[in-house]
């Protein structure tokens, strides 16, 4: 039967629970305890880009041969989890699955704020960031173009693209919603507000048809265009001939690898939502119980990466393969990779027990675990491989200076304001498709739907 | 003298360049500010003969520990950009090292002494003249008694002329000379045998095999470039037996690791082995006894050389002397002439009596020119204290050092390349020495200042013309004087005996001084080139090392960088460890800068060593050196084996045709020595900037073409290598592939090309090296340049700045000015129009460039040879710089 | 579907209903009855609605797949024209690699499709039009909450006002109101 609560199972009650939260948000003082923090990493964002403006890249711990290190990592790392909302928006909603519907709205909204965050690292890492532009075609005095065989040039397409498809495909999904509280608002403030952005949806049956079009065709290109995303970041990386980096498994396994750390965040985050804002009705332990499966699901999938990736190394025996894939394994950074293999695949496994599925504190530390090792995972292939790379000469110790961290936790603070302005201002729940799938189960329920 | 001009010289050209110049003076004393190159320019009435952008070429000369070392230099608007090898020079042949190559920046350094000091506080020259005005009445008075003159070592015939009339007009005056890494004992072992000293010069072309005892003759030092062109000539078989690893050490076929302690065993081995009477027998090792064996087979063989190292006993100088005699060298690979340095009255105790005397107060006045007592002897001789007691004491240098703020007066003295002066080549040739460029600071020839203290008012050129009664123009224009070199001497050996001293036992650890790499005796401490140029066998930049052996690291449990306290009697010297594979296991080597205020010998057995727990961070290119199983340096076991794999070539696509000219570059890897030239050639040619010691630790050095040292095999006795590493200009470059905006793109004439103004920094270039060739400007590293180092800049190479990518680029502005000379003249670029600045510097001719698609070109031919490889064949990316590998001697 | 002209006072009349199943059967009834100009609202778009209505509208996935024609023409085109403009060699590679174009052309692909459908789906729907006189029905509002609304235009040639109504009130809605043209005539 349906996945929300039977208390739920009305339409007004869905509605007044979802809408409300934007329109009288429930616990203010909580909501600015979290905020007041996120404004001060976000301005330690300010800070750490000013700088890095000011003085130059040197400012971070960069080196030959380690010309990308964190700044490289932080933005896989980032737009890699964004990619499990685009899953469970697109592809769920194509496979049916209506328990996808409590999830969906805050899971894209993530989505939206994981590309902007991850999006800002390959603007501020440029030598001459001011010059970004010319990543982009336009003619110009110089008659230059940029050059299309670069995976650069394809990562600003597209990450340029995702961040387009997704700031559509999520705002048609909130339109109907936004028209939710532009009818229940009180406030005048808040009736513009979301009179202005729900562009005045009516829900008539033919916009509703149209609406249907559109939001299905999108969610259908969207599933290959996050594959294509991610493997087009992963082509970073192994397009080069840098050991350890220039594997055909890498497509593949980075896509298996964003999908988990994705799902993995959306548990954290539907954790977290359902306690603070008394959701547990419409994110249920059932929501709970698919989202670990999926996160267990694409973490074994990322396990067979790191398997193949170790198995072609050792089948092709190539000797620079093999010291990289040795030094990974007992070098100055075998922390990360060990790091990488414990967090992401040992807490995993408890997630094949029901009971661990749906407990929230469990999935909750389980989740964080896979993000922790995602992140380890990421710095590790960056700083393993290049740091040290073909020839000994070139062998170079890296760490990370003091700005690489302030900026990380920069952009961790430009999301968390992101979202908590989300959390607070917008319906994040997609309140309709609830009542829609409510309405179609009732109707299967009751034999064909027809009049 | 301008190279290229026919019909007679007009000295008014000489004051046409200096409106030219005197339009970048800097700051003086009256505050006036530096005028900007960009100023200089344009001109109203433009000098005769100077096309803009055109360059002159001068003969010179710069000086290194007396002698001269002959140089081209490369004016441009009326100041010296580059500094090249004198091809014509009988001594070098075109060879430079890279203490010539950094000479440019020791003109142009901003820390140069700019005005006089008195007492530490700016003054006059009008005062300073005055001042000794009153000096050399009281000196006139005393006809010169306590009146010295301390200099470093001097060949210079115009500066000895002075010298002698200084001794004509005051006969108490006694002149000195400090010149701390020295050829005396050589002197001293010629002047016991043969009866009177000689200096020996050794032609390292001429052997068929050399036999080294501790004797780095390919290693740094005024004689390297004369010795390592010969050397390279026909390269033959070297046997070294030394203590710790050298560049000539690298080259020999069979390389013997012993204390220095043991080189008296091993001569007196030789000796006995090639047939010398007299000689005690000697106890060896089982090793030494293999070693000994066959260098003496090899000497045997007929046409060999025995050399030993110069900081080495007289008597044991004598005993090799003696072997070369018995092996008829005499003449051969080994000839004697008259002294080419002059010899102070004391000879090698010179500096010892000057501080005996100026303790004992019997010095009143001491007038030290370009010589840095406090920084560069002994501590035990406390020279310190010594001068003291001088009553009017005067140091003239380029900078205001420690000497300078210890004397009461400090004068500013001119560089080379601004002076008039003359001196004497290693070989004996003589050579004057002309500027480039009138001084733009307010400083003085030590000519002049010599002159003035006699009460003259000439220039310092009309003092060396006077030196120089014909030829004047003749040496001008080809750098030196013909047949000037002093006669070859045949000597005959008067005194056979040869009393050699008692081998100390040794136990514990002993100390080996070795000049640094890079600084020399330290005197180049304010050279930002030569302080950022790594030394070779280390890669340590900015400050040297403690060399320890493996053997002696692992009992100590010590690690690199770990600091260490070295004991000797009461005196303590911290530093930096480095493990050095190869080293004795006995052996701590350390450089001379640090041995001064800590040793008082070459070597010193008998010093505590001790962690002090603490680590120190080395400021090195290159942390890891061991080549482990790759094989980036492959060493065949004859010239006719193929280094490279026999692979299939397969390539996705097409082979292509490449029209000519389409470059290339060669590199033997049998004939780098590992000396650095052509890396300081290449930061002077390419406006490369210094990013100082913190940044190089953090691996951000510049570097466009580096040296990279590997060790290879056991760590006790390995074979070290040497390879340059320029871009390597692959044909199927991943760099470019990676570069998202057409920064990295490919000419059609086979370069690969860094478009400056077009890189965004997006660092992919440098991801996908295989070889890390590229550099990035992290920081505004250029923009900030003080004016002087603007005006060293090669017009010719844009200058970088922040947040874009820099690598090698054959020279690519050689290539274009060659090209478009050959359009105008419109014919061809002929093979050897276009040499590298790299290729241009070797002193051992190891890089060859030139047009790959003419097999008649030098470096077709030697990319023809079955040595030839290139590095990474397996990264596919067709490199158009490539190797020939080392052949197993 | 065209609406009722300034001129005409009245706009239409709706009927509001509590579930949806009344809602498709009063459409259904509606249809039958023979009006034509007639609009269902609900809070969540219901199957079959649409089809009830006569909607049989595809213009947007053909416009979907125009789009992407157009974004996977442009992006290859684009990376052909450009490497022909000024061509250059880049690491021996040939000058126009479809395997190395592909990826931005299916970007573009993408962002043609989306792009094209987003903006026709709300060109079609004639979004956003802030203002519309079924909003001055107050009890409209909960169209998005939990009530489903039908209204039969007033320019529907079967239009009447009482008969129309009274039609209405046979449907048995919780109420039937009177939607009135909120634009002024010129």
């Amino acid at each position: 039967m349906s996945d929300i609560a039977p208390s739920a199972r009305d339409f007004r009650r869905v509605t007044d629970e979802i809408v409300d939260i934007s329109l009288h948000y429930p616990d203010r003082r909580a909501w600015w305890m979290c905020f007041i923090p996120a404004l001060l990493l976000l301005l330690s964002f300010i800070v750490s880009v000013t700088v890095l403006f000011w003085y130059g890249v040197g400012m971070w711990g960069n080196n030959i041969p380690m010309g990308w290190a964190l700044a490289i990592s932080n933005y896989i790392f980032f737009l890699g989890i964004g990619h499990a909302g685009t899953l469970i928006s697109a592809l769920l909603l194509l496979l049916a699955q209506h328990w996808r519907n409590s999830l969906n709205r805050f899971a894209e909204a993530m989505t939206l704020f994981a590309v902007i965050c991850g999006s800002l690292y390959p603007l501020v890492h440029l030598g001459r960031p001011w010059l970004f532009y010319w990543m982009a075609p336009y003619p110009n005095t110089m008659t230059v173009w940029p050059q299309f065989k670069s995976p650069l040039t394809w990562d600003f397409f597209a990450v340029l693209t995702y961040l387009i498809v997704s700031i559509l495909f999520w705002y048609i999904g909130i339109v109907p919603d936004l028209a939710s509280a532009r009818d229940r608002a009180t406030r005048r403030r808040y009736q513009v507000f979301f009179g202005l952005f729900a562009l005045g949806w009516r829900g008539s049956a033919r916009h509703w048809a149209r609406w249907r079009q559109s939001y299905r065709l999108t969610a259908a290109i969207a599933v290959p265009l996050v594959v294509s995303v991610h493997s087009e970041i992963s082509m970073l990386l192994a397009a080069g001939p840098i050991n350890g980096w220039n594997s055909t498994v890498f497509p593949p396994y980075f896509v298996a690898g964003a999908a988990f750390s994705g799902f993995a965040v959306v548990s954290m985050i539907a954790v977290v939502l359902r306690h603070a804002l008394g959701l547990r009705d419409l994110v249920t332990p059932r929501h709970l119980d698919l989202l670990a499966k999926l996160t267990l699901l694409c973490g074994l999938m990322t396990a067979y990466g790191y398997w193949a990736e170790t198995f072609d190394t050792l089948y092709g025996s190539d000797p620079q393969e093999l010291e990289t894939m040795r030094d990974r394994l007992v070098g100055v950074y075998a922390w990360s990779y060990w790091g990488a293999v414990f967090c992401n695949f040992v807490p995993l496994q408890l997630l094949w027990w029901y009971r661990v599925r749906i407990n929230p504190v469990l999935l909750f530390l389980i989740s964080l675990s896979c993000v922790l090792g995602m992140w380890m995972e990421r710095y590790m292939l960056l700083v393993t491989t290049l740091y040290r790379d073909w020839l000994v000469s070139s062998w170079q110790r890296y760490h990370p200076s003091i700005w690489d961290w302030s900026l990380f936790a920069g952009v961790l603070g430009v999301f968390f304001t992101l979202f908590l302005l989300f959390v607070r201002f917008l319906p994040l729940i997609s309140a309709f498709e609830i009542k829609e799938a409510m309405f179609e189960e009732k109707e299967r329920g009751e034999g064909t739907g027809h009049a | 003298m301008e190279r290229e001009q026919a019909g007679p010289p007009s000295f008014n050209r000489r004051s046409l360049l200096q409106a030219m110049a005197a339009s970048l003076a800097l700051a003086a004393a009256n505050g006036r500010r530096a005028e900007a190159d960009e100023r200089a320019l344009p001109y109203v009435n433009a000098p005769e003969y100077v096309v803009p952008g055109k360059p002159k070429w001068y003969a010179t000369s710069v000086r290194f520990a007396g002698y001269l070392q002959p140089v081209l230099g490369k004016s441009i608007a009326g100041r010296p950009v580059k500094l090249e090898g004198n091809d014509q020079h009988p001594a070098t042949g075109g060879a430079t090292d890279l203490f010539m190559q950094a000479a440019l920046l020791g003109l142009y350094d901003p820390d140069r002494s700019q005005v006089p000091l008195h007492l530490g506080q700016p003054a006059t020259w009008a005062a300073f003249d005055t001042d000794v005005f009153r000096r050399t009445a009281e000196i006139d008075r005393t006809q010169g008694q306590g009146f010295r003159l301390l200099t470093g070592a001097v060949s210079s015939p115009t500066l000895l002329r002075q010298i002698g009339d200084m001794q004509k007009r005051w006969p108490g005056m006694r002149w000195h000379v400090t010149e701390p890494i020295n050829e005396d004992e050589r002197l001293e072992a010629t002047g016991r045998v043969f009866g009177r000293p000689l200096q020996m010069l050794p032609d390292f072309s001429a052997p068929a095999a050399i036999v080294s005892l501790d004797d780095d003759f390919l290693g740094p030092g005024p004689r390297q470039a004369m010795q390592a062109r010969a050397w390279s000539k026909r390269q033959p078989r070297i046997f070294m037996a030394e203590p710790t690893p050298s560049a000539t050490g690298t080259r020999a076929g069979e390389r013997l690791i012993v204390p220095s302690a043991r080189v008296q065993m091993l001569a007196q081995a030789i000796a006995l082995g090639v047939g010398v009477t007299g000689v005690a027998a000697a106890d060896l090792t089982a090793p030494e006894k293999k070693w000994v064996d066959d260098a003496v087979g090899a000497l045997g063989a007929g046409n060999g050389l025995v050399t030993l190292g110069a900081l080495y006993d007289p008597a044991l100088h004598a005993l090799v002397l003696l072997i070369n005699e018995r092996l008829g060298s005499f003449g051969k690979a080994l000839r004697f002439t008259d002294p080419i340095l002059a010899a102070p009255p004391d000879g090698k105790d010179s500096l010892a009596v000057l501080v005996d005397d100026m303790k004992a107060g019997r010095v009143t006045t001491l007038l030290i020119l370009e010589a840095e007592p406090l920084q560069a002897t002994p501590a035990a001789l406390d020279f310190r204290t010594a001068l003291e007691k001088v009553a009017f004491s005067v140091h003239g240098g380029l900078y205001a050092d420690a000497t300078a703020n210890a004397c009461h007066w400090h004068l500013p003295l001119q560089h080379e390349l601004e002076s008039w002066t003359d001196g004497r080549a290693p070989d004996g040739t003589a050579a004057i020495v002309q500027p480039l460029i009138r001084p733009f600071l307010n400083v003085r020839s030590s000519h002049v200042v010599l002159d003035r203290w006699l009460g003259g008012t000439a220039s310092d050129h009309d003092l060396v013309q006077a030196s120089w009664h014909t030829g004047w123009q003749e040496a001008l224009l080809a750098g030196f004087v013909a047949d000037s070199a002093p006669a070859a001497v045949t000597p005959t050996v008067r005194d056979r005996t040869v009393p050699l001293p008692q081998v100390p036992s040794s136990d514990g650890l002993v100390v080996e001084v070795r000049p640094d790499a890079t600084q020399w005796d330290g005197r180049y401490v304010h050279n930002s080139w030569l302080q950022e140029t790594p030394k070779p066998l280390i890669q340590a930049t900015w400050g040297n090392v403690i060399l320890v052996s493996p053997a002696l690291a692992r009992e100590r449990r010590m690690e690199n960088g770990d600091e260490l306290s070295l004991r000797f009697g009461n005196r303590e010297l911290l530093g930096a460890a480095w493990i050095m594979p190869g080293q004795e296991p006995h052996t701590l080597t350390i450089g001379v800068p640090d041995s001064f205020g800590f040793l008082d010998s070459w070597r010193q057995p008998g010093v505590r060593l001790e962690k002090t727990g603490k680590t120190r961070v080395i400021a090195s290119t290159q942390p890891m050196q061991d080549m482990g199983e790759f094989d980036y340096v492959r060493t065949v076991e004859s010239g006719e084996e193929a280094a490279a794999h026999p692979k299939d070539d397969v390539s996705f696509y097409p082979p292509r045709k490449w029209d000519s000219p389409s470059w290339g570059m060669s590199i033997d890897l049998d004939r780098c020595i590992g000396c650095n030239a052509c890396s300081v050639a290449c930061m002077a040619e390419n406006n490369v900037p210094v990013v100082g010691a913190e940044l190089v630790a953090h691996g951000r050095q510049m570097h466009w073409l580096r040296i990279d040292h590997y060790t290879h095999g056991e760590a006790n006795a390995p074979r070290h290598h040497f390879q340059p590493v320029p871009c390597m200009q692959c044909e199927q470059a991943p760099c470019e592939m990676g570069c998202p905006v057409n920064a990295a793109v490919h000419s059609p004439d086979g370069l690969n090309l860094q478009v400056y103004n077009r890189c965004i920094g997006t660092r992919t270039c440098s991801a996908y090296c295989p070889y890390k060739v590229r550099r990035f400007n992290w920081f505004e590293y250029t923009g900030q340049d003080p004016d002087s180092i603007r005006a060293m800049r090669n017009p010719d190479v844009t200058v970088r700045s922040r947040g874009v990518m820099e690598k090698c680029t054959y020279c690519i502005q050689r290539i274009s000015g060659a090209r478009i000379a050959a359009k105008i003249a419109g014919r061809p670029i002929q093979d050897g129009e276009v040499v590298t600045a790299c290729q241009q510097a070797c002193p051992t001719q190891a890089i060859v460039f030139g047009d790959i698609t003419d097999p008649n070109s030098a470096v077709s031919k030697r990319k023809a040879s079955p040595r030839n490889y290139s590095l990474l064949e397996e990264a596919n990316t067709r490199p158009r710089t490539t190797y020939l590998a080392r052949v197993r001697k | 579907m065209r609406e009722p002209t300034p001129e005409q006072r009245i706009f239409g009349l709706m009927a509001e209903f509590n579930r949806p199943e009344r809602l498709i059967e009063a459409v259904r009834r509606t249809r039958e009855a023979g009006f034509e100009r007639v609009d269902a609202h609900s809070p969540f778009p219901i199957e079959g609605l649409a089809e009830e209505l006569g909607f049989h509208d595809q213009r947007v996935p053909w416009f979907t797949l125009l789009g992407a024609i157009v974004g996977a023409g442009l992006g290859y085109l684009m990376q052909v024209y450009t490497n022909h403009a000024f061509p250059i060699d880049i690491g021996n590679r040939p000058l126009v690699t479809p395997a190395a174009f592909m990826l931005i052309t299916f970007e573009l692909m993408v962002l043609g499709a989306v792009l094209f459908s987003i903006i026709s789906m709300l060109g079609f729907n004639h979004l956003p039009r802030l203002n519309h006189p079924l909003f001055d029905v107050d009890s409209f509002r909960l169209a998005s909450t939990d009530k489903f609304f039908l209204v039969v235009l007033s320019n529907d040639p079967k239009f009447d006002q009482r008969h129309t109504r009274a039609f209405l009130h046979s449907l048995d809605p919780v109420r039937v109101d009177q939607v009135s043209q909120t634009e002024e005539p010129e």
